[in-house]
């Protein structure tokens, strides 16, 4: 079953997974359409972990450490960040990205 | 015998200056209190060395020595013959009187107690060293010191006057430091009990120079720094810039302390180290001293600056120092070598007695009337009886009358000098003729005549404190004056032993 | 107690008395003056007792009373100072105690004890007198006590205490102690009151000429320490082997031995103190002191001493001179310049009208009769001449003190400003104060030498006939002229004080001094007289012979004597009769011209000598000479040279252009090197960096999305490159 499908699909669906995260995080106005984008990315990440892991490393478990890994760090980071935007809201009561550049040079 | 009570005495003073540095600077009279008790201590165990030393042992007492940089093989060496204990004796009980005198200072006390302490250590390091490079760091520390007091506390021309004591006095030390360092490399050692025994026969050659050359270069720059700190004449033109511009005690511990340091180098290292070169240029240094001695005198004379007239008299002063050494340069061993040193070193002593008196005294006047111009004073004796009879008896003392101090030694130099130099001796007595002729300038303008009438009711009589600082000095002019055979023996000794090999 | 002893204790009393009169006592009057003169009774005491054990003892110059102690160490041995009692000091102490004595218990008196404080009297000024209530109408006043009597007490102790120091000690050191402290004192007491200008210049100017004369001293008594070893009378002064041995060798300068320089330059310190030409200028401005009381003590002690000192150094001054040869090249300089001294000071006496100015000018002639008497080699008559004149000249001060003291009473008393001690407001005192007028008179004729019954009389006329037979002719003459201007101007001086009628309501309102001043008086009167019996030449005519010549054999064993004395004995009357003729011929034309003289009148004296009179009322004008010739050039070079020219033109100036090429040369540094290259530099870099931080800084938008594109150029740039890289590389 699964020789039938090759690894390249995993991953070129890990690849235009990683581009609509990426143009998410890119071209989204709102703070919070960046996260979701970040966490699309992570995710295509995480497939192409998994993906490589079985086919050229199955007898381990070093695929499934590495996407829980990530796992946590994508939910830590959801969480600061959705915390950050949400203080953010609160004082300037805008989550547009382009409108928050305090560290503006 | 091991005990430390050298180094006791010589750091005791920097430990001092430290807690000092503890206490809050808004307790002044703390500040001013701890810092005279302190500077007793270095002075009660001076006088405790005094009775322990013993006059008729050769050679050096009371030696310490450890390895301080054994790379160059230079050591914290240090001990005392009579002729350094006479000097620490001197600077031992100056420096709690000068700090006893300053108790007026009211301003940034805590750093002006800090560095006449430190100031003490230096000179005493100076007169304690028997290691070159001891000698010269000492002689380095008490420079600084000095200098921050003429700066910070001195008078109106303040800043050209300690510019001007710091750069001449650094530009004789550059010289001793070379000297010293020249020495060092090509012996090998900067001790200076050792340096006396390999130094006749040693050759001394380096960079392709000669010993000969080595050893001219060497004592020239001895001579010159030596000869700043005297000062000899044509050298002298700093001291009386610093001495008035310097505060009252630091008159005193300059003119009553640190002038000795130049005399001192002579007698330790210029005569012991260059006897040859000494002898050769004895005669050139008695022509000096007998032009200080004059024209000393002279300067002194034409001033109408009281303390500067003061400063001048130091020039006069050290000018019969410097005629004695010069005729033990160049008599060296013979009886009138060792009546001349007997008179230079007491009358380094005696002029220290004097000096300090006389600038002590006249910055009681000038903290009442706040003017050191002869003509602004005039007839005060009838409104401070108690304080004109002092200032007379120190200024006879300073003039040399017989029965004080000042007598003594000065008879003692002629006394030595007149065989060996006729005509420079002859000529220095104009010198003593105008000696008087400036004190009584002084006290003629100040003390007699009618009474200035600007300073009725603004003058007070000379206080307890001030009588106190005073006393000690006069007891030991007219003890000195009348009983010399005390100190006089010590440096007899000490010459004998240090010179008459030679 | 020993002899010995005693003679240390003597000087020590008035030193006592001096310490705690300035430490305890200065404030009570009464206390002050018993401490003073109970110090100068118990030195009195021991000077008598040791006097006179020194008369009784057989062979005294030989073995004299000595004690010494180590004082001063030097090399392997010392220098011994003691004290020492020979024939010489024994008559020197004897007169020194005596008129010490009387001095201190005069000035109880002169300074007015018991009398009110004054009224307007200020520390530093005289007593200006005190208004008494009684006296208010007539506005009179009566003399105030002094307001500084205690101080008084306190430095004529401490000078006594010199005196004694020095005529006891048994070397030249302690001599020279004494000396020098002698000068200080009489400095303070000419300057006693001295916020008067004109004191306090006396002051300064005594103690400085008699400075130029010790200096020279100095240098003597160097010399001799360093040819001899040692300083004392014993070792050196009194040791023929030692004094020969000097006078053998030359000194290279001037001709001279060793032994003549030595007692020349010592005898120039003699010059200074005992007021001789060239350096007698300050004796009589040293009368602007206390009047009678520091003037004596300058008239009848401290210059004595200088005397002392040259008779002390006879040995060496006369050393290699044989009796009746020729004399040394210093005995020549004692001879001349104290000949020349004993007229020229003779001279300006005559026309001073100061009376104590008077006085003071015949002590520096009567001083250099001793000096020229010793220059010929009278050892005897000069010493003998030297104690006569301490009793006789203290006399006469003290009686000088006395009138002034009455003039100024009437002063006080009539409220007339006249001088009280200028002659010419005098005039017949001699009613007023008879114990001072008979005192003074007896004074006076011993100073003038008055035949047979007066001391000075003897004395001078031993002198006259020592020059006389000693072929000394020049020497004998000017004496003679000398003595002859004494009595002269001595007349003078009774006939205007004493004589004729008052010229002043001050004069005729005098009045004679209290007991306490004139029982001194009378006492010193007795001497004046007696005192002159004791030398008394075997072969006088007459005299001779009645008494024994004591003081002759006394004192002349202290010299190997010494052909042509006794002058009456080869019979020659002209040095008797020549002292006959000027004394009594002075007394009488100075009587002669002065007896007519009246208020407002001019001195007769003026019209006689014409244009001479000016040079002699001022003195020669060599105050003004040495005002030009030295003291002013002093200034100058003091000033010009040694400090404006050499200290602060050469020598600062040097530094200066030292220093001052130093910063040019610092700031050509800064200029040329530091600014451009070494700063340049260092701007540079930091400019360089700012300005890239200019540009790199428009990036940072703070927009982070723009931030994350470029990162992901980067990232592509990077991974193309990274393609390209390992593609390339591996073709």
């Amino acid at each position: 079953m699964i020789q039938q499908i090759p690894l390249s699909w995993y991953l070129i669906f890990a690849a235009m997974l990683f581009c609509v995260g990426l143009f998410g995080a890119l071209a989204r106005k709102n703070a919070i359409a960046i996260l979701m984008g970040i966490e699309l990315m992570l995710n295509a990440v995480n497939v192409n972990i998994l993906a490589f892991w079985r086919f050229l490393y199955s007898d381990g478990v070093g695929g499934m450490v590495f996407v829980a890994v990530v796992f946590a760090a994508a939910a830590a980071e959801a969480a600061v960040g959705l915390a950050l935007i949400i203080s953010i809201y609160r004082r300037r009561n805008t989550v547009v990205a382009d409108d928050i550049d305090l560290m503006k040079g | 015998m091991t005990n430390h009570l050298l180094s006791v005495i010589l750091f005791f003073p920097v430990v001092a200056a430290l807690a000092i540095l503890v206490i809050p600077a808004s307790r002044v009279k703390a500040i001013r209190w701890v810092s005279f008790v302190a500077s007793l201590v270095p002075f009660l165990i001076s006088l405790l060395v005094w009775l322990q030393f013993n006059p008729y042992q050769e050679g050096y007492q009371f030696e310490e020595q450890f390895i301080w940089y054994s790379a160059i093989s230079s050591s914290y060496h240090i001990g005392i013959d009579g002729i350094s204990l006479t000097m620490m004796l001197l600077t031992t009980l100056l420096t709690p009187l000068a700090i006893l005198a300053s108790f007026t200072i009211s301003e940034r006390v805590k750093a002006y107690m800090a560095l006449f302490l430190m100031l003490e250590t230096g000179m005493l390091g100076v007169f304690f060293a028997l290691d070159l490079l001891l000698f010269f760091v000492f002689w380095e520390i008490g420079l600084v010191p000095m200098y921050f007091l003429i700066a910070q506390w001195g008078g109106e021309k303040r800043n050209y006057a300690s510019i001007k004591f710091i750069l001449y006095t650094m530009a004789g030390s550059l010289g001793l430091l070379l000297a010293i360092q020249l020495i060092g490399v090509t012996t090998g050692t900067f001790d200076l009990p050792k340096l006396m025994e390999i130094w006749k026969d040693k050759q001394l050659s380096i960079f392709g120079l000669s010993t000969s050359a080595v050893k001219a270069i060497a004592f020239w720059a001895f001579v010159v720094a030596f000869a700043i700190k005297v000062p000899v004449w044509p050298f002298h033109t700093w001291l009386p810039d610093a001495h008035t511009e310097a505060p009252t005690a630091g008159s005193m511990i300059l003119a009553g302390v640190l002038l000795k340091l130049g005399a001192y180098g002579f007698l330790r290292l210029v005569l012991p180290l260059y006897p040859m070169e000494s002898r050769q240029f004895g005669g050139a240094l008695a022509i000096l001293a007998t032009l200080a001695i004059i024209f000393g005198a002279l300067s002194a004379f034409s001033q109408n600056d009281f303390k500067r007239l003061v400063a001048y008299s130091s020039i006069n002063h050290m000018g019969f120092v410097i005629l004695g050494i010069a005729a033990a340069a160049w008599q060296a061993g013979s009886v009138n070598a060792n009546l001349a040193l007997n008179g230079a070193v007491l009358q380094m002593f005696n002029h220290g007695l004097s000096s300090a008196g006389m600038f002590f005294l006249v910055g009681v006047i000038y903290e009442r009337t706040h003017t050191r111009k002869l003509e602004d004073y005039g007839g005060i004796y009838a409104l401070v009886p108690v304080y004109g009879s002092i200032l007379i008896f120190t200024a006879m003392s300073s003039l040399g009358l017989p029965g004080l101090n000042g007598f003594v030694s000065e008879f003692l130099v002629v006394r030595g000098a007149l065989p060996v130099f006729v005509l420079p001796t002859a000529l220095s007595m104009i010198g003593l003729f105008f000696t008087g002729a400036y004190i009584l300038k002084a006290l003629r303008s100040v003390l007699h005549g009618p009474v200035n009438e600007h300073l009725h009711g603004h003058l007070s009589e000379i206080n307890l404190r001030e009588i106190l600082v005073i006393a000690p000095l006069m007891v030991l002019m007219l003890w000195i004056g009348l009983a010399p055979a005390w100190i006089v023996e010590v440096i007899n000794r000490a010459v004998m032993f240090a010179f008459s090999a030679l | 107690m020993s002899t010995e002893m005693l003679i240390w204790l003597i000087p020590l009393p008035p030193l006592l008395a001096f310490a705690l009169i300035v430490l305890f006592t200065y404030k009570k009057h009464a206390l002050s003056h018993w401490i003073a003169v109970s110090a100068a009774g118990l030195s009195w005491l021991g000077s008598m007792v040791v006097f006179f054990s020194a008369a009784g003892k057989e062979g005294l110059s030989h073995e004299p009373f000595r004690s010494f102690i180590n004082w001063l160490p030097t090399q392997r041995n010392f220098l011994q100072i003691g004290v020492q009692i020979d024939p010489l000091s024994a008559v020197m102490v004897f007169f020194v105690a005596w008129t010490v004595l009387m001095i201190f218990i005069y000035s109880i008196g002169y300074h007015n004890y018991g009398q009110p404080k004054g009224t307007a009297d200020h520390p530093g000024l005289p007593p200006h007198g005190a208004a008494l209530k009684k006296h208010k109408e007539t506005g009179g006043m009566v003399p105030s006590v002094e307001p500084m009597y205690a101080r008084f007490f306190a430095l004529i102790s401490l000078f006594a205490f010199a005196m004694f120091t020095l005529v006891v000690s048994d070397n030249l050191l302690t001599l020279y102690i004494g000396w020098e402290l002698m000068g200080f004192c009489s400095y303070f007491l000419i300057g006693f009151w001295y916020a008067k200008p004109s004191a306090r210049d006396a002051a300064v100017k005594a103690f400085l000429t008699t400075r130029v004369g010790d200096v020279f001293m100095l240098l003597g008594l160097v010399l001799l320490y360093s040819q001899t070893g040692s300083l004392s009378y014993a070792d050196t002064l009194a040791n023929p082997v030692v004094i020969e041995e000097l006078a053998k060798h030359s000194s290279g300068i001037l001709g001279l031995s060793i032994a003549g320089l030595i007692g020349l330059l010592i005898f120039i310190g003699v010059i200074g103190k005992s007021a001789q030409f060239p350096l007698h200028v300050w004796l009589p401005d040293a009368m602007e002191g206390p009047t009678p009381v520091s003037a004596m003590i300058h008239a009848a002690t401290m210059v004595s001493a200088g005397v002392y000192l040259a008779i002390r150094v006879f040995p060496l001054i006369s050393a290699g001179w044989e009796p009746g040869h020729a004399l040394t090249p210093t005995m020549v300089v004692l001879a001349s310049i104290g000949a020349f001294t004993a007229l020229f000071a003779a001279t300006i006496a005559l026309a001073q009208n100061d009376i104590k100015r008077v006085l003071a000018y015949s002590t520096i002639s009567q001083l250099g009769y001793m000096i020229a008497a010793l220059g010929i080699g009278a050892y005897v008559a000069a010493t003998f001449h030297l104690v006569m004149h301490a009793f006789f000249k203290a006399l006469l001060f003290l009686g000088s003190g006395s009138v002034i003291h009455g003039v100024e009473h009437g002063v006080y008393h009539t409220g007339e400003h006249v001088d009280p001690q200028n002659m010419f407001n005098m005039g017949g005192l001699r009613k007023k104060m008879p114990v001072t007028f008979w005192t003074f008179l007896l004074g006076g004729l011993a100073l003038s030498g008055f035949p047979l019954v007066t001391a000075g009389f003897w004395s001078k006329d031993e002198i006259l006939s020592y020059a006389f037979k000693g072929d000394y002719f020049i020497v004998f003459v000017v004496l003679a002229v000398a003595a002859l201007l004494t009595a002269f101007y001595t007349a003078r001086q009774i006939t205007l004080t004493f004589l004729g009628e008052a010229r002043t309501k001050a004069s005729s309102h005098a009045v004679e001094s209290v007991k306490v001043m004139i029982i001194p008086l009378i006492i010193l009167a007795v001497f004046a007289v007696t005192a002159g019996w004791s030398g008394i030449p075997q072969g006088f005519p007459l005299f001779g012979g009645i008494l024994p010549n004591w003081f002759e054999e006394f004192v002349g064993s202290m010299v190997k004597e010494s052909a042509p004395h006794g002058a009456g004995e080869s019979g020659s009357l002209v040095p008797l009769l020549t002292s006959l003729v000027v004394s009594l011929g002075g007394l009488a034309l100075g009587w002669w011209v002065y007896k007519d003289v009246r208020a407002g009148m001019n001195d007769p004296l003026e019209r006689v000598l014409g244009r001479f009179y000016p040079l002699i009322k001022n003195k020669y004008y060599i105050d003004e000479f040495y005002q030009a010739a030295f003291i002013k050039p002093a200034i100058w070079i003091a000033d010009k040279v040694a400090y404006q020219f050499l200290d602060k033109f050469l020598i600062d100036g040097f530094l200066h252009a030292v220093a001052k090429g130093t910063w040019r040369l610092g700031v050509i540094f800064r200029n040329f090197f530091d600014i451009p290259v070494v700063n340049g530099t260092g701007d540079a870099i930091g400019k360089g960096t700012q300005g890239l931080g200019d540009v790199l800084r428009k990036m940072q938008t703070g927009k982070i999305q723009q931030y994350m594109i470029l990162s992901l150029l980067v990232v592509i740039l990077v991974g193309v490159l990274f393609y390209l890289y390992f593609l390339l590389g591996r073709v």
